[in-house]
């Protein structure tokens, strides 16, 4: 990083681009924060998937944070509160809000991954296809959980998933 | 530097949906200089394998059918969506992505099946997401969901 004369700055981020990885930055500060209302509603045998899911995406939002950064982008913070889009009563209906959450990163992170480049999107490639990858076997769980099927969307992040 | 990198990032999003929504006459003769296999029948044939090997399978043992069922029926989208961009891109390779798969043997238990399937699934995941760091960004998409898709059906099946 320190070699003279310095460091190749990184090429910019298109507009398109960064405001697709804000986008996925704002759905794991919202997974962050569904799991923390999940973990209250779900049964004792998925904390372990609660806990490892939501240290994932704390992980990858702490990863996003410090990669815009470089970019010299100050990423907004994550809300205080979110909207389920249903009310969480239950562990149905928590592990329905966990699908939703997992969907919602799986799409912001594959459209991140098409709007990159081989050369230059290698960092931004492995985060999405981590995040996509995770979103897709977590949300078995989940959707196991809601009786949803299929358990794996064919295509997940593209939108058509339930 | 920055400007002009902005510009050619542009400049390659608007093209790869130019290509999504039309359809794409002119890009074809532009990749045509391509020579070799398409780096997606890889993929593809590991799609089409795994549906037919799923399919059998629970032919063969019924009980397999709602584990293995969605998996096959996955895969084949899977299969489509490939043959479907190596058609776009490279006409060339029809006669490659038309040819007929080879059937699959039944397997001898249903345990066979479900371990063989869970070892090709790694594979195809592995595959897939290593294709999707360096190829273009249309496909990286394409290749992303794939590699996940594989790796969600391979938890099912643990």
């Amino acid at each position: 990083m320190t070699s003279p004369p310095g460091p190749p700055a990184p090429p910019p981020l298109s507009d398109d681009l960064r405001d697709a990885v804000l986008a996925a930055l704002g759905t794991e500060h919202a997974a962050v924060w569904s799991y923390g209302l999940v973990s209250a509603f779900v049964p004792p045998a998925t904390t372990a998937t609660v806990t490892a899911a939501s240290l994932a995406h704390r992980e990858r939002r702490d990863a996003v944070v410090a990669l815009l950064a470089r970019e010299g982008v100050t990423p907004p913070a994550g809300a205080a509160a979110y909207r389920p889009p249903e009310p969480v009563t239950d562990a149905t209906s928590a592990a329905v809000l966990a699908v939703v959450a997992e969907d919602d990163v799986a799409a912001a992170w594959r459209a991140v991954a098409e709007r990159t480049e081989a050369d230059t999107g290698g960092e931004l490639r492995r985060l999405a296809l981590d995040a996509v990858t995770a979103a897709a076997t977590t949300s078995v769980t989940w959707r196991r959980l809601a009786g949803r099927t299929p358990l794996v969307p064919a295509f997940p992040g593209d939108g058509s998933a339930t | 530097m920055g400007t002009p990198r902005r510009a050619v990032l542009r400049g390659a999003g608007a093209a790869v949906a130019g290509v999504a929504v039309v359809g794409l006459t002119g890009l074809a003769a532009g990749c045509a200089r391509d020579e070799g296999p398409d780096e997606l029948e890889g993929p593809l044939a590991a799609a089409r394998a795994d549906a037919a090997t799923a399919t059998a399978a629970v032919a063969a043992f019924p009980g397999l059918a709602d584990r293995l069922t969605p998996l096959a029926e996955a895969r084949r989208a899977h299969a489509e969506a490939l043959a479907a961009e190596i058609r776009r891109a490279r006409p060339d390779r029809a006669a490659a992505v038309d040819a007929a798969p080879a059937p699959a043997p039944a397997p001898a238990s249903a345990a066979e099946a479900v371990t063989a399937l869970s070892g090709s699934l790694g594979s195809a995941r592995d595959a897939a997401g290593a294709l999707a760091l360096t190829t273009a960004s249309y496909r990286c998409g394409l290749l992303t969901s794939v590699a996940a898709s594989c790796a969600g059906q391979a938890t099912v099946l643990a």
